[in-house]
């Protein structure tokens, strides 16, 4: 048998071996640990974005819509933001495992903590108004957005189906029929005589709302139904919501 | 110059230590786990005892080139075991090495089978050195990994779980999927355990 160690010791000293610096290992180990920090707080935007946009729509009113619930449910999941979650949690967990004890976890328990933490702090991001305000710069800044989430605007603009939303113009006495500019800023004559204002709301100019009714003509609709923009029009805590 | 007694006398961890302000001391590191090192790389490759002795030395200059990364809340044998493995395996998928009969003593063979089934040595006799071969390196590599640092290495669960880089209850799992599979393999044989 070859004598190894001391062949190896000669080549190390032969060509000027050296071990890697410690700040190396310590820089790498740095720079997973961010990853994963990082990974498992875009998870938390991912989860803050479908609590927003699942709370912002209105569950009741899928009768209105002529399907199920569940088709209902399944046209409205915010796929986007479950595939953003799902990548990141992905990330973290791939980050994780590379970690220098990561391998002592199971890949449950690994996929636990960062959905815990993700959605916790996701919880906080939506209840400070976070996700709201993103989800207003997504609107703005990025091309299709619109298009690749259902959102509150997509659902009440469809007044073939009876839905409609948009802010009061002017109002008509004594009925307090309307005219309402709805959000693709087309004019409707609103009747609404018959219809009950949820949510104690007072008919104002500049009141944005959303309807329940039916389509009379190319620009008149007949409500039956008004609610406050935000929320479904309970009356909680002293707030119209 | 260090002596062969001061070696003996440090632990593995003190070398480390030692090693990384005077690489003379590494000598003493390699030639503890040498040996042990060699056979382990024969048993999980097949591979012949040059190109064994071939990785053993990158293996060896792969750990010190990493020796500031050695955690020493962890054992070194356990930490070096995990370098070895990884360059074997690494190195052993890129030749598609085919299996060779060098890598196993014959009382080796039988401790595997004996510690794993507690059957007696005469039935386990009754097979030959090549049956016995046979049936080891028809398992998987995992399988036949896991025995091996259980049963030749007598590494622990949580040594084999800071080798192969799984957690304890996987490690587990292996080590009954393993003892099944060699079983199957025995049934083959006409060995009833």
């Amino acid at each position: 048998m070859k004598n190894i160690s001391e062949q190896v010791l000669k080549r190390i000293k032969k060509d000027n071996i050296r071990p890697k610096p410690r700040w190396y290992f310590l820089t790498k180990n740095y720079f997973i640990w961010s990853m994963f920090g990082i990974s498992v707080i875009l998870g938390s935007f991912a989860f803050s974005m479908i609590l927003f946009i699942i709370k912002q729509l209105d569950w009741d009113i899928y009768h209105y819509l002529g399907d199920s619930f569940l088709k209902t449910v399944f046209i409205s999941l915010p796929y986007l933001w479950l595939i953003f979650l799902i990548l990141f949690i992905g990330v973290a967990y791939y980050n994780f495992i590379h970690t220098k004890r990561g391998y002592r976890f199971k890949f449950i328990s690994i996929l636990l903590i960062s959905l815990v933490i993700s959605v916790t702090l996701g919880s906080v991001l939506y209840s400070n108004g976070f996700s709201e305000n993103l989800g207003n710069i997504f609107f703005e800044k990025i091309p299709y957005y619109n298009r690749l989430v259902y959102t509150c605007e997509k659902q009440w603009m469809q007044p073939e189906r009876d839905l409609l939303a948009g802010t009061i113009m002017e109002i008509e006495l004594p009925e307090n029929n309307f005219i309402l500019k709805d959000l693709n800023n087309n004019k409707w004559k609103i009747r609404a005589n018959k219809a009950i204002w949820k949510g104690k709301l007072t008919p104002t100019p500049g009141l944005k709302i959303k309807l329940i009714g039916k389509l009379m003509d190319d620009n008149t609709f007949e409500a039956t139904e008004i609610r406050p923009w935000q929320g479904q029009g309970q009356f909680i805590k002293g707030k119209n919501w | 110059m260090v002596t062969t007694e001061e070696c003996i006398k440090k632990t593995d961890e003190q070398l480390v230590f030692l090693t990384l302000k005077n690489q003379e001391y590494y000598l003493c590191l390699m030639k503890r786990y040498e040996n042990k090192l060699l056979n382990y790389i024969l048993k999980i490759s097949n591979l012949n005892k040059e190109d064994a002795e071939d990785i053993l030395q990158e293996v060896f200059i792969k750990v010190y080139q990493n020796l500031n990364d050695y955690d020493p809340n962890l054992k070194f044998s356990s930490w070096i075991y995990r370098i070895t493995h990884n360059t074997t395996i690494s190195i052993f998928r890129k030749k598609n090495v085919q299996p060779q009969s060098v890598s196993w003593d014959n009382e080796e063979l039988i401790n595997i089978l004996e510690s794993t089934y507690n059957v007696e040595k005469d039935t386990i006799r009754q097979l030959t050195y090549e049956q016995i071969l046979s049936i080891i390196n028809r398992l998987p590599l995992k399988y036949k990994e896991i025995l091996i640092l259980k049963f030749i290495e007598n590494k622990d669960y949580k040594e084999i779980s800071d080798i192969l880089h799984k957690p304890l209850g996987t490690i587990a799992t292996l080590i009954n999927r393993a003892k099944k599979s060699l079983k199957q393999e025995l049934f083959k044989e006409g060995i009833k355990l």
